[in-house]
């Protein structure tokens, strides 16, 4: 899927006032790319993915998938939140099997496709599992085999390792780089974390605080997995970090 | 020690208490409290002769059908107040309103509507738990968390499924626990709801024997409200405890 941002800027009313939070984004993403959003907080990297998503809409440019105008949600833009969005009363296989669920999906077939994303996300056996009795990096293992699920074309996740300890988060990193190679999804990957841009994405999008502008580009080339301890690495941290401001 | 144990503790010191001061000092004369043994003996001599079951039962029936009617219509209606800001705006101030009226001064338009009998006692009942109901409901829905809404969105649900699949689910807890005040103050209407026509149920046991200087029966019938209020609401404490999420 292609997403194409043309001169989008976002604003927001509050008392009167009107606040800009994201400003002139000029941005194509390629079918198949993984790209990553980097900013500080604040900057309104969230705002532009939720309007990809079709949750808000710009206040001026226009957004286009694949030529066509964003309108609203679609389950060809699966979304994963960064807060746990799980829902509660759902187990696991349930909750995954969601978006199936409300497409009509059979209810064999669709529980079928959510064990093999239960698999692949590394959950067998959790199946009927409720979410509070899962850990944080299992929720989150949850939440993108339930955007998975509904085999959209782009996957749109909003900082979705940002509550989690180091160690969960370098497993679901490497784990969501072994998915795309295998899904070949497009994907949008929101964070303020440089080291996660840096092993991510193909691209790097940096954008400046309030309003959120794009700075830089960087693509990235090294080869997946990428290691962390290689001087490129650290040099492209180091050059973003310093471009962000720390 | 147990926690049943426990919650014996005072009702066991008030009858003890109670004991000595009716039928052992005579503190307290028999026409203001009957002494428990007396009302130990209505009790058995209402229960030999069948009325406190029958009396029982039709308590029971006219609570638990003025109750289901007003989930019926109390819960879609709660959902769609939570749901839509319109509705909301549009029923706050009637609801505002009609709430604080206590079900017992509708009681001449019951009968006007419903005529003296069964359907007077089930409105009186009906409009003591819906209320409860109504509002618990609306307020579950409107606490919806909003990722809940977007995620489902974004997986490609409609409006009504989100309604169903969603709202409906994330509410369950409110509801269950305005399904539990509402058949409490339902209860709490019987005597209101047997002032009108009824020849039994437990209400209509107190009036009558308060009005026959029959204390003892009166209080045989107000505990048994006291006992079947508290089987209400263990059974719905359980079904709260069956939502573990």
């Amino acid at each position: 899927m292609t997403i194409k941002l043309n001169d989008v800027s976002k604003s927001f009313k509050s008392q009167e006032k009107e606040l800009e939070v994201v400003k002139d984004i000029n941005l194509t993403v390629e079918d198949g790319e993984f790209l990553s959003l980097l900013g500080p907080s604040g900057c309104g990297k969230t705002t532009i993915l939720r309007m990809i998503a079709g949750l808000d809409f710009p206040s001026k440019g226009d957004l286009t998938e694949n030529g066509s105008p964003v309108t609203g949600p679609s389950p060809g833009r699966g979304f994963v939140f960064q807060q746990y969005s799980l829902f509660p009363w759902r187990n696991v296989l349930d909750n995954i099997a969601f978006g199936p669920e409300v497409r009509g999906m059979e209810a064999r077939e669709r529980y079928e496709s959510a064990r093999n994303y239960i698999e692949m996300v590394g959950l067998t056996g959790f199946e009927d599992s409720y979410p509070h009795e899962l850990s944080g990096g299992m929720k989150q293992r949850v939440a993108i085999a339930r955007a998975l699920a509904n085999d959209p074309e782009a996957l749109l996740m909003d900082e979705p390792f940002a509550a989690l300890d180091v160690q969960t988060r370098h497993k679901l990193q490497e784990e969501l780089v072994r998915i795309w190679q295998e899904e070949d999804k497009t994907i949008i990957f929101v964070t303020h974390n440089v080291d996660e841009a840096v092993f991510l994405a193909d691209r790097v999008v940096v954008l400046s605080s309030s309003p959120g502008e794009i700075i830089k580009t960087f693509k990235i080339e090294l080869e997946r997995l990428r290691d962390r301890t290689s001087t490129q690495f650290i040099e492209l941290k180091k050059e973003i970090t310093d471009l962000v401001g720390r | 020690m147990n926690k049943t144990l426990i919650s014996l503790i005072i009702p066991v010191i008030l009858l003890i208490l109670w004991a000595i001061l009716t039928t052992y000092t005579g503190i307290i004369p028999s026409y203001l409290i009957p002494s428990p043994s007396a009302v130990w003996t209505a009790f058995v001599n209402l229960l030999t002769n069948g009325s406190l079951i029958t009396d029982t039962l039709s308590t029971l029936t006219r609570v638990i059908l003025g109750f289901l009617i007003a989930a019926l219509i109390a819960i879609p209606l709660g959902v769609i107040i939570g749901w839509s800001k319109l509705a909301q705006n549009l029923s706050n101030f009637i609801i505002g309103v009609l709430r604080p009226i206590p079900p017992i001064a509708w009681i001449p338009f019951a009968i006007l509507w419903f005529g003296v009998g069964l359907g007077s006692a089930i409105f009186i009942i009906f409009l003591g738990s819906f209320f409860p109901i109504l509002i618990n409901t609306a307020d579950g829905v409107r606490r919806t968390d909003k990722v809940y809404i977007e995620s489902a969105y974004t997986m490609g649900a409609s409006q009504l499924q989100i309604l169903k699949k969603v709202y409906l689910p994330a509410a369950l807890p409110n509801i269950i626990t305005g399904l539990k005040v509402g058949i409490g103050i339902g209860l709490m209407c019987t005597v209101a709801a047997e002032m009108i026509g009824s020849d039994n149920g437990l209400g209509y046991l107190i009036l009558t024997s308060t009005s026959m200087l029959d204390s003892a029966s009166a209080i045989v019938g107000m505990l048994t409200i006291g006992i079947i209020g508290l089987g209400f609401e263990y059974f719905f404490r359980r079904s709260e405890r069956k939502i573990n999420w």
